[in-house]
């Protein structure tokens, strides 16, 4: 729709603490994002193949100690995380953040049990 | 004393409430647009502070609201005066442009349905009404605005920043007035378009600004995404031809503001007809009101449907746009009131859209 919110527009963007963000969307959900998991999710083109998708660096090669320097929005559409690591190419949409939303509910409903796709960020 | 002057207030405010904003739904008094009220015996004057100069419905308001007071027991006069101050797309304070309220993009889908013309009699009209207007000519690979404002060599520089050429009102900055001569083409890959995109956007000296139009290159490119990825702009304009071909594309750079959330501020239908200037009989050349059915499809302001006009034309060459050079004529009045629903969609815009920040 032009214009206007719709149900998974993002209204509340929160910085929890150095490695967690919070974002609740306008239908009321919330989800919560641990950094170092998002940061293995990257979407930009030296983390992730831009023609087969396929990733090149996966959650398991990023430290658990890895944090958010820097949490911005991106026009009205997107967040850029700058990282501890220095990365900070990603552009997350927030149509992407709502699905890699790691919550059961969510999880369940999107990526059901033996589905092909392995998301990590359902781990 | 102090009671009697608040009552007198309270039943002043009290007609007020009856007048409505048309456009954001609510009463000017709950808007907070009422100010300055004044009461001096049986004199009242008040000030009504709109969200743009070029508000489409200003006298009207205006008028209610005086013969509301006027009517009043014990009121002899009643003086609305009316002011306006833009407000500001969300964020835009935080940006690197903070003196800019307002960035509307001016796109379509495919080269030649005339958005650079609109975009420039739009910036022009909204200038004569009384805000403060830059006008960026996005358009990297062929800029033909420097031509349709009469503007030739390039911007002063202050330090390492460029100050904004001026013409009818206008602040303008093209990436035409860079090159040496005017016949030299841009022979640039994506990310040179988007560097030099960023320049004139960012490193320009816009000062204050009500409206920032930018006028884009047509389709989807590198300008369209730097500009939907570095600032959050109030929203966009598609110009369209009426034919169906032209429109199918148009709706292709829709859909991709529409991927980026940048809201979409309405359509405008160029060459809609033209009127033969020796019978006046009208010809829809292009077929009738393609871009009108697919705004009400879409549900999506439609702004207007402009005539394939010759003085538009003969005055973009000439360098001073029809809506300044001959604002009574027919084609200027559609412009006009084209810019002004443009900007009465801008405020509602402002107006509903949800404030967003990292906490």
């Amino acid at each position: 729709m032009p214009g206007g919110t719709g149900p998974t527009d993002p209204v509340k963007i929160k910085k929890l603490d150095s490695q967690n963000l919070m974002i609740r969307w306008a239908d009321g959900h919330e989800s919560r994002y641990v950094g170092p998991v998002l940061r293995g999710l990257c979407p930009c083109a030296s983390c992730q193949d831009e023609d087969t998708g396929q990733r090149l660096i996966l959650p398991m090669h990023i430290p658990d100690t890895l944090e958010f320097q820097k949490v911005e929005i991106v026009g009205q559409y997107a967040l850029q995380f700058e990282w501890s690591d220095g990365h900070r190419t990603g552009i997350y949409s927030f149509e992407r953040l709502r699905q890699l939303c790691p919550c059961a509910d969510c999880t369940k409903a999107s990526r059901p049990a033996g589905s092909e796709t392995s998301d990590p960020a359902a781990n | 004393m102090n009671k009697q002057i608040d009552a007198a207030e309270e039943r002043v405010l009290g007609e007020l409430r009856k007048v409505r904003d048309p456009d954001l739904g609510k009463d000017i008094v709950s808007l907070g647009f009422v100010r300055n009220l004044k009461i001096e015996g049986g004199s009242v004057s008040f000030d009504i502070n709109l969200t743009t100069p070029a508000c489409p419905v200003k006298d009207q308001m205006r008028d209610e609201a005086e013969a509301l007071v006027g009517a009043l027991d014990g009121v002899t006069s009643a003086k609305a005066n009316m002011t306006a101050e833009v407000r500001q797309a969300p964020r835009m304070d935080k940006s690197t442009i903070a003196g800019v309220k307002n960035i509307v993009a001016v796109g379509s889908g495919k080269g030649g349905v005339g958005k650079s013309t609109i975009a420039v009699n739009i910036a022009t009209a909204l200038s004569m009404a009384g805000a403060r207007v830059g006008v960026l000519d996005g358009d990297i690979y062929g800029p033909t605005m420097p031509i349709m404002l009469g503007v030739t060599g390039p911007p002063d520089h202050v330090g390492n920043r460029i100050t904004p050429r001026e013409s009818s009102g206008l602040k303008f900055m093209s990436m035409g007035l860079m090159v040496k001569t005017p016949d030299q083409p841009l022979i640039w890959r994506g990310p040179m378009a988007h560097k030099a995109f960023h320049q004139c956007l960012f490193e320009v000296d816009w000062g204050e600004l009500d409206y920032l139009i930018v006028d884009l290159p047509p389709g989807t490119g590198d300008v369209h995404l730097t500009l939907a990825q570095s600032v959050p702009i109030t929203g966009c304009v598609i110009v369209s031809t009426p034919q169906d071909v032209g429109l199918q594309i148009s709706m292709k750079t829709l859909r991709m503001f529409e991927q980026t959330k940048v809201p979409i501020l309405g359509i405008i239908e160029n060459m809609a007809y033209y009127v033969c200037p020796h019978c006046d009989s009208r010809d829809h050349i292009f077929g009738d009101g393609g871009a009108r059915r697919a705004a009400e499809q879409l549900n999506i302001p439609f702004l207007g449907e402009v005539p394939l006009d010759l003085p538009i034309r003969t005055q973009s060459d000439a360098g001073v746009p029809i809506v300044r050079a001959q604002p009574e004529a027919a084609s200027s009045v559609v412009l006009r009131e084209i810019a002004e629903r443009l900007a009465a969609q801008i405020s509602i815009q402002n107006y509903n859209a949800p404030v967003l920040e990292v906490e």
